[in-house]
């Protein structure tokens, strides 16, 4: 299989903005389906609200575009009627952190086999720039404007707190680590949450000072460093997988 | 065989006779007893107890697109959470059934005695515009039967049905026979999710792909899905008449009202709709027409009322018995002193 075998090409271009990092975890995740050889029968492709809610429509397979935050008890829902499907959750940080923080943490609990991969762009894009539950302390957004006063979710230990876990932090920069974080993720039997961190320029970047989406993603370059090791926990300056199979 | 039933049971019954293997739900009292018959069949079916509501709709809705024919259950409370997810089955054409068996409201109300104060909100409860088919019997092998009708329709009609009970009827035991009750079952006829290239979305869609700022086609679509509901729900208009040759006065109560008013059809002729919604024009027409009154009788105020002097297009009379108890006799005062 080629990697373009997993893309709807009659829905492109895509609605997202140039320069965006959608389109490049989009793309790892489609390699990592054409690594792997995953029958595309298989698959199924479930995603929220918010601009990296409409990747499930870019995807060449049986996927479900639904509201915002119910990504994951819809994909928990079509992995139960058939537990033959390999059930995979693209949605953004906003759509499953903020709205639906409850169902992925019960989701989470329930250790149901799904893959999700979580655009983490620490913001709410599509609706114009307001702060997310990713977004960090002292940031100025729409909905911050003197900065917010909130320490940003931790997303990590919610996933990792339960005694089976699968958690990978990638970042749109290191695409070989972030396909290495997909791959592991879909062959891990259980719950496992990939946080891809990104970024958004339009509505968020250009703000913040940012010229271009690649002085953004010389940040990412710069902001996060490779752990190869197994560990128990990341450091927020880390890209890794963290994981307990008990 | 005869046994002992409640409602709730019954339509825990009816959904399993209908071919329901999936079904999601949260505690909400009086509706928990749907959740406790299903809990024994985990295992046969897919069962989950859902984080919240919301969940369990949604659940139910993923179930149904991977080919299951899918419940959820819940009271007034969840009711209101769940009409995210009636919306997106609309869009979607999604087939499921949703059980409210409902208690008084606004919010918590008065955990947790019965009313009827959910109608509009079954018609109209989630955003925008849709049709819904939603069914409210009033006997124990009613709720069976109709249980079993309700996915019918669903399947048919490619929508979430909604069953309307309330806590009276949820809790009423009777004895009664349900292997006797023989109804024809619709099978699933859409290919489930896998397989294919097909996009679902809450969006306006054309051939999976999103149509979001056609007028023209969003008129179209709605002029088609308009036109499916209403033909599918042809075929599932269900009501009875008891004719009194002498009243001039016709009475109009559904659910329990319809129960506990039965007494009264010695001096009244009495009209009780099993489909509320579509409205059933023609037989409300039929019955009204020789009758210089129509009076409704409902645990709320006035909700059927409303619509029914909307296809009437005349006076009808409203005697509400507002959510909590309801007796024959305080019925009997009231019709007297109308």
């Amino acid at each position: 299989m080629h990697y373009k075998d997993y893309v709807k090409w009659v829905r492109m271009p895509s609605t997202w903005c140039g320069g965006c990092a959608i389109g490049i975890v989009f793309k790892q995740v489609t390699f990592t389906l054409a690594d792997m050889g995953m029958p595309r029968k298989d698959l199924v492709v479930v995603s929220g609200i918010g601009c990296s809610g409409r990747a499930a429509g870019y995807f060449n397979v049986d996927s479900v575009h639904v509201t915002h935050g119910r990504a994951i008890p819809v994909a928990e829902g079509i992995k139960r009627g058939n537990p033959k499907l390999k059930v995979l959750v693209f949605s953004g940080d906003g759509d499953l952190m903020g709205i639906g923080g409850n169902h992925l943490i019960h989701a989470a609990r329930r250790d149901i086999d799904l893959t999700v991969v979580c655009i983490d762009n620490e913001i709410y894009g599509m609706t114009g720039g307001q702060m997310a539950p990713t977004t960090r302390r002292g940031s100025k957004t729409l909905t911050s404007l003197y900065g917010s006063t909130y320490y940003p979710i931790n997303i990590q230990g919610i996933i990792t707190s339960n005694p089976r876990h699968f958690y990978a932090r990638g970042s749109a920069f290191r695409i070989n680590h972030l396909q290495k974080c997909i791959r592991q993720a879909l062959e891990w039997k259980g719950f496992a949450f990939v946080d891809a961190v990104s970024y958004c320029i339009e509505n968020y970047g250009r703000r913040l000072g940012f010229k271009s989406s690649h002085e953004m993603l010389d940040k990412i370059r710069e902001g996060y460093k490779i752990n190869p090791d197994p560990v128990e926990r990341l450091q927020p300056n880390e890209l890794g997988i963290v994981k307990n199979d008990d | 065989m005869k046994r002992l039933v409640m409602g709730n049971e019954a339509v825990a019954m009816g959904a399993l006779k209908a071919g329901m293997t999936f079904f999601a739900a949260y505690p909400i009292t009086p509706a928990s007893e749907i959740m406790h018959v299903l809990a024994e069949k985990e295992g046969e079916i897919s069962f989950v107890h859902a984080e919240d509501e919301i969940a369990s709709i949604h659940l139910a809705i993923g179930a149904s697109l991977a080919g299951r024919k899918a419940l959820t259950s819940t009271s007034g409370p969840g009711m209101s959470l769940k009409q995210e997810g009636i919306g997106l089955a609309h869009m979607m054409e999604v087939p499921l059934v949703i059980v409210n068996v409902q208690r008084v409201g606004p919010s918590t109300g008065m955990p947790t005695l019965p009313a009827q104060g959910d109608l509009i909100q079954a018609r109209h409860g989630s955003h925008g515009d849709y049709l819904p088919i939603v069914f409210y019997p009033c006997t124990i092998t009613e709720c069976y039967r109709y249980t079993i009708e309700a996915f019918n329709a669903a399947e048919d009609s490619r929508s979430p049905v909604i069953l309307l009970l309330d806590g009276y009827l949820a809790h009423l035991s009777e004895t009664v026979d349900l292997s006797r009750i023989k109804v024809p079952i619709q099978p699933r006829r859409f290919k489930p999710l896998g397989g294919g290239h097909r996009h679902f979305t809450g969006l306006l869609e054309k051939g999976g792909i999103p149509h979001t700022k056609d007028t023209a086609y969003y008129r179209e679509w709605y002029r088609r899905i308009k036109t499916k509901m209403l033909k599918t729900a042809d075929n599932y208009r269900f009501c009875s008449y008891h004719e009194h040759p002498e009243s001039d006065t016709l009475l109009i109560a559904y659910g329990i009202a319809a129960r506990v008013i039965s007494p009264l059809k010695a001096r009244y002729s009495v009209f009780t709709p099993i489909t509320m919604f579509p409205l059933l024009d023609e037989e409300l027409q039929e019955a009204s027409a020789r009758h210089a009154r129509v009076i409704v009788v409902e645990m709320n105020d006035g909700q059927y009322r409303g619509e029914v002097q909307k296809v009437l297009k005349r006076e009808v009379e409203s005697l509400p018995v507002l959510g909590g108890t309801i007796h024959l006799n305080e019925i009997k005062e009231k019709l007297d002193a109308l």
